[in-house]
């Protein structure tokens, strides 16, 4: 596995000639695809063909059926359109075309003939000849072929056969055979092995990465500890934990024992408001807490905070990993029309069978949670310790949900790369397992990453303004979880993962035990081979699997304009005037509550180490809880009610509590007031907002009307036509201006780009901005007529970074290309100043503050401790 | 701020007593010094009115209230807060006829009395003498009002209580309707030919719309001064077979009237049925029903199949029955229900069966769809008044035919058509005079409605309209104002219009028609009736572009499918034979031809249709199956603030829309100035974003966008109490940053 960034860019210079190495010598390709047509992966073969074959296709394709040769490789069953264009050579290998399966994520395999249905099993053999062949698979897709009656017979009996004998693993393990089929020739491997690493992502694979994390989020009062780095404390967990500043490594040893499979309690995220986000697995009872120990679990608990420290339980009311499984199945059946078990839900009750799969009540749960979660980071500091039994279904779950409502860097697509690999990826979210690629683990298997992409499908479908990424992105995403061939995805945790990698460098002796440790059908079963394992590619390597068409349609056509940081001259007003906070933080330091049911408790047992007494550290937790109870009892009704619902409205829509109304600044009457990017997105969850992830679990279904008409691809949505008549309109005025070249009106000046703009690579605070947030690719960002120095990367093409350098440029030219934006602020008169940004129309408006003055997150350092930025108008 | 904190009914519970805050109790003080009066319209004369009538918000558990001042005029109830008006919000979308807090006469479709906490359903009639102590009123437009006349005087509470349900409850008669005394003091300009809207009152705009469609059919005005029949239209178009004699024998049942015609000669023809008894008994009857089936066959020479529609759609009063069960999930007295009706949502919305009406008769209209387009055939739907399904299924199918209907004059004309020159029973259907059988009451218009709207949902660019225009036409059926939605008939509206009448001249003549939406909206409101991604197909003449469609529909057919019946004369008898027969058995049977609808053909049809790259000027098909109906969430959610997405929801996308055309728009103009004129000719015109700008960027969106129903007094209370927070010493985090969303959130 690669890491670190100064490789990535040698080896991205290598790419071409790698290339050719690799293409130039595969005669055996080049003859296979005069032959078949099928363009092969080096060392992939063809175990049978059948010709004459017509594919259906799918509502979403267009529906109708498509004429040529079906192939069946060891790695994948591919259909070759007779009319197709000859494939480019020089392409990077893609692992499977648009009309491919790979075998991998066959579900079923149904050959119908004549007058029969016949499910396929490697062991079963047919006794007619199958007209068609119906292949069902893992990610809901169905596939179905016809057999021309030209076909030889033999050829469509064999490949049934073919297809139904290698699409299964027959014994625990035999998941390598695809990758080594997909991956494992020498030419793949170096291919593999030199692809570049996505730079603008987070991999939180090293201390670095950490650290740029937390300097992202502004956390202070962390750091990296390698005390894990070599997996002693906690197999589980990765390499790299972060942990409060203040407790030492020694002292960090001796917590991992109270926690079950040593998942100590980590940070995740800072909420700019000064919460941190914490995961943790339960507590181990049945330990003798030592006096010192409980110091230790203290520190580590509380984090950076002193004061409050909420524990979010995730055990109870979220649904267990066999509870979606059983409502997946549920929802795949109502949603495939399986042939095999004929059930059809009428019209007129698919809503009510849709309800009695609780699929959607599982999402809103998880989206409540979350968003319960968020509504408590953002009262502001205080640190919230998610906590499940251990910490890596629902934890995981919960917590990068929370970020994306909260965090619009998440809702790019770098972000959410970066948070996959951060809350699941790295910190061991048994994807091996629930994905059950061997489906030798059935008990284990539960689509609990597929939740989540729901769960973020909603908040998508709600605010779709709000995302950068786009719903095809999350589609790709879900559709990469069931092909066995990601690193990302063939581990339970980051352990495994690096093993595998030290394996194939050979550069790595196993401690002793290790291989007694591995879980049951983990990689090491397949020992013989593990030496010629291929290096497993990551998914976010989307090169190898998509073409540049479907890669484009990842992100929004017309991205939302990237958050403008708070403003710190509100924060700081707000913080200041605000003592009080400060000394009941203090007085009432480390008092712990349960958050569970939607509402707080602070039972005995909470913390184990903690003996009686509700909030149990001092007087002051005493004090705490007893305003807690006093409270608790003289709001009875609202518990009746149903519980985030009341808490979103609250954190939407309360009045200001008195105390504060008065150092808060003067609201802004009628116009509103900025939007906040750092408010949490909160969803909806009532029935009528809760919808049906149709493009995903829908697009299986063959018959014709599951499908409204797709928009081809050659007659683009409006939308997107529009976004390039504003992309070809810039090109034009560019090149009109350039032929004018001195139109010194008013009006030029409008539309002037912004100056170029220089990278300071030092200044880390924009360097984040840069890499993250700030950087949309979209095709208007990219049709800015770009200034004639050449100096100005991709970061000068975007108008938004024209605030970032507005120090160089005048007042005038910073009111960027946004004609629009400035034209609707014009009429806005008390939209003037820094703290007025419009998030969701048009380009923000322009600024000229100096960049370096505008965190992106608040920064700590200036912060009296204890202190809670508000964000006010 | 003369909210009050506690309510009434439930002071008693300790849990409402936190939420007052002082400041509240001493506003409610210094509240009425002076009654208000709402500005009235012309014509609107003030029955009764109370001051001091507390009105809830929906959120039942603080109970708060706005103290005002209660009126009944002879158009409305309105409501008059004591709030100072300068808190009054600024809404975009101000209605002009009626505020936010009004409830047109019409408009209220139940009124319910509380009386020491039991519920009772007031009806026209009752003796009504014991004041409840709780009025909550259901309006048609799903709005729900609460007040309390308990802090009245007793006279004012008496007088205003016993207004409102004389008024709003009991049968009245078309005259007294506030459209009579309004237009007699307005004077509305005779519409410029409402923007090339083709009204059907005249001869011509039926010429033109044959011609239009090259329908080859006879232009009938036999009938201009109802000699002929007050059941049939002043104009109509018949097969040209059909005779002068032929017009008359059974008042207009049975006679085929033209529709709409495709451009390869086959045609839509709706007719009234004749009553199944006459139908199997008298000779005369059948005889006359086979020869009106041979004109409509003869008017082109390919087959013709009719349908009954009796027979397979729902009857008007399960339309009915359905939408009583399928509203009552949208109003939403206190919160507390809708979160018991949200446990068991999507099973409860299958149960009232409403979007499975809609669904059918989507299915049917893709069926007569089918006919024309696939089998070049003529279709003759028929039902017992031929103005009820008949219109629904026969506009929702040349909707998703004929791209002309789908702009915004096109479907206003469509509209004047079927509805109310087809005459459609909008006075009964729609009681508008609170009549109490209430058999004859349906929201038939309203099933067409939400037809366009499954249609707009998912074909949303090949719509001039929006989904708001859609809503607020469905308002404004309960109107009194408009003499589109008043008469049963245009037999009926030219009793009323003509000169002879007592309020002459032509008093209700001058009533504007609904589709002139300045009466209700300023321009800056109606831009929101645009589709900012419509756009109009290249403006090639007309001649072409027929030829193009006829072309392009021509190489439609499927292999296997595309079978033509042969022009022969003799097959065609056969088929006449075959009629006979049928009906000398029996009545008509469904399609005679076709298969068993909903079988594998039309599914067939649906997916050929799909193969093909989507035009959006071109043949429409909408999704109906089980996934694909969804709530029509605008009309239907936008007062319940439960389900208000705020900064979210399709609206954000359109606004982001709107910035988008503006930019473009914008680069035009300098370009232009730059570049000259030569260059921006060649370009095809971009329609204008409206208004120059973006609704967007001055207000909060959410997701019920042009609707507001969300005022900073509305407040809800944490399921983890703000004094809790406090405790918990995060300090009123929560509530802190909400001051500025409640700001905000009122805005829109």
């Amino acid at each position: 596995m690669l890491t670190g960034s100064k490789t990535t860019f040698k080896v991205r210079q290598m790419v071409p000639d790698m290339k050719e190495r690799m293409l130039s010598p595969s005669g055996l390709n080049a003859r296979s695809r005069d032959m078949f047509g099928l363009r092969c992966l080096p060392g992939e073969c063809v175990l049978q063909r059948a010709v004459l074959v017509r594919k259906k296709l799918t509502a979403r394709e267009g529906g109708g059926w498509l004429a040529g040769t079906l192939f069946c490789t060891h790695f994948r069953v591919s259909f070759v359109p007779q009319d197709s264009p000859k494939p480019d050579d020089n392409a990077d290998p893609v692992l499977l075309g648009e009309h491919d399966v790979a075998l991998a994520s066959i579900e079923k395999v149904v050959a119908v003939g004549p007058s029969r249905t016949k499910l396929v099993t490697p062991n079963s053999s047919l006794k007619f000849t199958p007209e068609e062949l119906v292949l069902y698979c893992r990610d809901l897709r169905v596939i179905c072929f016809l057999f021309d009656r030209l076909t030889p017979d033999t050829q469509a009996v064999e490949i049934t056969y073919t297809i139904a004998k290698t699409y299964q693993p027959l014994k625990p393990g035999c998941v390598l055979a695809f990758q080594n089929a997909a991956l494992g020739s020498v030419e793949m491997k170096q291919f593999l092995s030199n692809r570049r690493r996505d730079g603008q992502m987070n991999w939180f694979e090293s201390e670095d990465e950490w650290e740029r994390e937390l300097e992202r989020c502004g956390a202070k009062g962390w750091r990296v500890s390698t005390v894990n780095d070599r997996f002693e404390m906690s197999t589980s967990l990765p390499r790299y934990n972060v942990v409060p500043q203040r407790v030492l490594d020694t002292e960090l040893k001796r917590t991992f024992a109270h926690f079950n499979e040593g998942r100590i309690p980590r940070w995740s995220w800072r909420h700019p408001r000064g919460s941190d986000l914490l995961r943790m697995s339960s507590f181990q009872n049945n330990i003798y807490h030592e006096k010192d120990d409980t110091r230790n679990l203290e520190l580590v608990l509380f984090g950076s905070q002193w004061s409050l420290c909420v524990v979010v339980d995730l055990g109870e009311e979220m649904p267990s990993p066999a509870d979606l499984q059983l409502a997946h199945s549920r929802l795949r059946a109502l949603c495939l029309g399986d042939i095999s078990n004929s059930v059809t839900v009428p019209d007129d009750k698919w809503l009510s069978t849709l309800e009695s799969t609780h699929w959607l009540d599982y999402t809103r749960c998880c989206l409540r949670k979350a968003g319960e979660v968020a509504c408590l980071l953002r009262g502001g500091h205080m640190t919230v310790a998610l906590q499940e039994s251990e910490d890596r279904d629902m934890g995981c779950l919960v917590s990068s949900l929370v970020q994306v409502m909260c965090d619009p860097h998440c809702r790019t697509q770098e972000g959410f790369q970066g948070l996959v690999q951060k809350e699941w990826v790295m910190s061991g979210h048994r994807f091996y397992s629930r994905l059950n690629y061997h489906r030798d683990n059935d008990k284990e298997e539960a689509p609990v990453f597929l939740l989540f992409l729901d769960c973020v499908w909603q908040l998508w479908s709600q605010f779709p303004s709000r995302f950068q990424l786009t719903d095809h992105f999350l589609l790709a995403l879900y559709d990469s979880t069931h092909l066995p061939l990601f690193s990302s995805f063939l581990a339970n945790c980051h352990r495994e993962r690096c093993k595998r990698t030290q394996h194939l460098t050979q550069t790595y002796t196993p401690v002793n035990g290790w291989r007694d440790v591995l879980p049951r059908g983990g990689l090491s079963l397949s020992s013989p081979t593990d030496s010629v394992d291929p290096p497993l590619p990551s998914v976010w390597d989307w090169a190898l699997q998509y073409g540049g068409r479907r890669l484009s349609r990842f992100t929004q056509p017309v991205p939302p304009t990237p958050p403008t940081p708070p403003p710190p001259v509100v924060l700081n007003g707000n913080l200041n005037t605000n003592p009080d906070i400060r000394r009941m933080s203090d007085t009432v330091q480390g008092s712990v509550f349960l958050l569970s049911r939607g509402s707080f408790s602070s039972p005995t047992n909470l913390l184990p180490w903690r003996g009686g007494g509700g909030g149990g550290g001092g007087g002051g937790g005493g004090v705490a809880a007893a305003v807690y109870k006093r409270s608790h009892r003289r709001a009875p009704s609202s518990e009746s009610l149903s519980g985030l619902e009341r808490l979103l409205k609250a954190t939407a829509l309360t009045d200001a509590p008195q105390g504060l109304t008065s150092t808060s600044t003067s609201t802004t009457g009628p116009q509103g007031s900025p939007l906040d990017h750092y408010e949490p997105l909160l969803p909806l969850l009532l029935g009528p907002c809760m919808r049906v992830w149709k493009e995903c679990y829908l697009r299986g279904v063959l018959h014709a009307q599951a499908f409204s008409h797709p928009v081809s691809s050659n007659h683009a949505h409006p939308v997107v036509r529009l976004a390039l008549e504003v992309q070809q309109l810039h090109e034009q005025l560019a090149l009109a201006s350039a032929s004018s070249s001195n139109s010194s009106s008013t009006a030029s000046t409008i539309n002037k780009p912004p100056p170029p703009r220089h990278r300071r690579p030092d200044a880390n605070l924009n360097q984040n901005t840069n890499n993250g947030t700030f950087l949309f690719p979209a095709p208007r960002a990219q049709a800015r007529p770009v200034p004639p120095a050449p100096t100005s990367s991709s970061s000068s093409s975007n108008p938004k970074t024209s605030r970032v350098n507005s120090s160089a440029s005048s007042s005038s030219s910073s009111a960027s290309s946004s004609s629009s934006s400035s034209a609707a602020h014009k009429d806005h008169p008390s939209a003037g100043g820094s703290a007025k940004h419009t998030f969701l129309f048009g380009p923000p408006a322009s600024s000229a503050q100096d960049p370096r003055a505008e965190p992106r997150y608040y920064p700590n350092a200036k912060l009296p401790h204890g202190d809670r930025p508000t964000i006010g108008s | 701020m003369s909210a009050l904190g506690a309510a009434c009914g439930k002071a008693a519970k300790a849990s409402f007593v936190s939420y007052v805050i002082p400041e509240e109790i001493k506003a409610e003080k210094d509240f009425g010094k002076q009654d208000k009066t709402p500005t009235l319209l012309p014509g609107e004369v003030v029955f009764c009115g109370a001051s001091k009538v507390l009105r809830y918000r929906q959120d039942d558990v603080s109970q708060r209230g706005l103290f005002g001042t209660l009126v009944c005029t002879n158009f409305r109830l309105a409501f008059v807060s004591d709030q100072d008006p300068s808190e009054e919000l600024v809404n975009l979308f101000r209605n002009k006829m009626y505020g936010e807090d009004d409830i047109p006469l019409a408009c209220v479709d139940n009124i319910y009395g509380v009386y020491e906490d039991k519920r009772k359903l007031l009806t026209g009639g009752m003796v009504k003498n014991k004041i409840p102590s709780k009025l909550v009123i259901h309006c048609k437009d799903l709005r729900v009002f609460q007040f309390t006349l308990t802090y009245c005087l007793g006279e004012e509470a008496k007088r205003i209580f016993q207004g409102i349900t004389h008024h709003c409850l009991e049968p009245k008669s078309l005259r007294n309707l506030f459209a009579f005394s309004f237009c007699e003091l307005n004077s509305f300009p005779e519409m410029k030919r409402q923007q090339k809207t083709l009204m059907f009152e005249v001869l011509d705009d039926w010429a033109q719309d044959l011609n239009r469609l090259r329908g080859a059919c006879r232009l009938v005005d036999e009938n201009a001064e109802f000699g002929l029949s007050p059941n049939l239209p002043q104009f109509f178009i018949v097969p040209s077979n059909v005779s002068e004699a032929d017009l008359t024998p059974f008042q207009g049942h049975g006679l085929p009237m033209w529709c709409w015609s495709h451009p390869s000669g086959c045609a839509l023809f709706k007719t009234s049925a004749l009553p199944a008894a006459v139908l199997q008994e008298d000779p005369v009857a059948q005889a006359y029903m086979e020869k009106m089936l041979t004109a409509v066959a003869h008017n082109y020479l390919f087959s013709v199949k009719t349908e009954d529609l009796s027979d397979t759609l729902p009857s008007v009063s399960e339309v009915q029955l359905a939408y009583n069960k399928f509203k009552l999930f949208f109003l939403i007295e206190n919160t507390t229900d809708f979160w018991v009706s949200d446990v068991k949502w999507l099973s409860s919305l299958d149960g009232c069966g409403w979007l499975d009406i809609v669904r059918q008769c989507l299915q049917k209209a893709m069926e007569v769809v089918e006919c024309l387009e696939k089998e070049n055939a003529n279709v003759l739907i028929m039902e017992e008044g031929g103005s009820d399904l008949c219109c629904v299924i026969s506009s929702l199918a040349q909707l998703m035919l004929d791209p002309f209907y789908r702009t915004l004059t096109g479907f206003q004309s469509l509209v004047q058509k079927e509805w109310v020159a087809g005459g459609h029973r909008f006075t009964e259907r729609l009681n508008q005079l609170h009549l109490k059988d209430k058999e004859e009451v349906s929201p038939v218009f309203l099933l067409f409605l939400e037809g366009v709207m499954v249609l707009l949902s998912q074909y949303g660019p090949s719509f001039q309209f929006t989904e708001t225009y859609l809503t607020v036409l469905s308002d404004s059926l309960h109107l009194p104002v408009f003499s589109t939605f008043l008469f049963n008939s245009q037999h009926h509206r030219h009793i009323y219009t003509q000169a002879e009448s007592p309020h002459s001249p032509g008093s209700v003549g001058r009533c504007p028609v609904v589709w002139d939406w300045s009466v209700q909206f300023d321009c800056k409101a109606q831009e929101l009736f645009i589709n900012p991604l419509y756009t109009e197909k290249s403006r090639t003449p007309r001649a072409s572009q027929r030829s193009q469609l006829h072309k392009h529909q021509r190489h439609l057919s499927l292999p296997g499918s595309g079978f033509k019946l042969s022009p022969k004369r003799g097959f065609f008898k056969d088929e006449a034979d075959s009629l006979k027969k049928i009906l000398r058995v029996k009545r008509l049977s469904r399609w005679m031809l076709s298969p068993e609808p909903g079988s594998s053909s039309s599914r067939d049809f649906y997916q050929a249709w799909q193969g093909r790259p989507l035009d959006y000027h071109g043949l429409l098909l909408p999704c109906v199956d089980g996934p694909w109906l969804r709530l029509w969430m605008q009309r239907y959610l936008r007062w319940v603030q439960e389900v208000q997405i705020f900064g979210g929801g399709l609206v954000t996308v359109l606004s982001r829309v709107y910035g988008l055309l503006e930019e473009v728009n914008a680069l035009r103009r300098e370009l232009d100035h730059r570049g000259g004129a030569g260059r921006s000719t060649a370009r095809p015109q971009r329609p204008r974003a409206p208004g120059g700008e973006a609704p967007g960027p001055q207000v909060r969106l959410s997701s019920s966008f042009p609707f507001s129903g969300l005022r900073s007094s509305s407040s809800y209370k944490p399921s983890i109490p703000d004094s809790l927070l406090h405790g918990l010493g995060g300090g009123g985090g929560l509530g802190e940053g909400g001051e500025e969303l409640d700001d905000a959130g009122s805005v829109v």
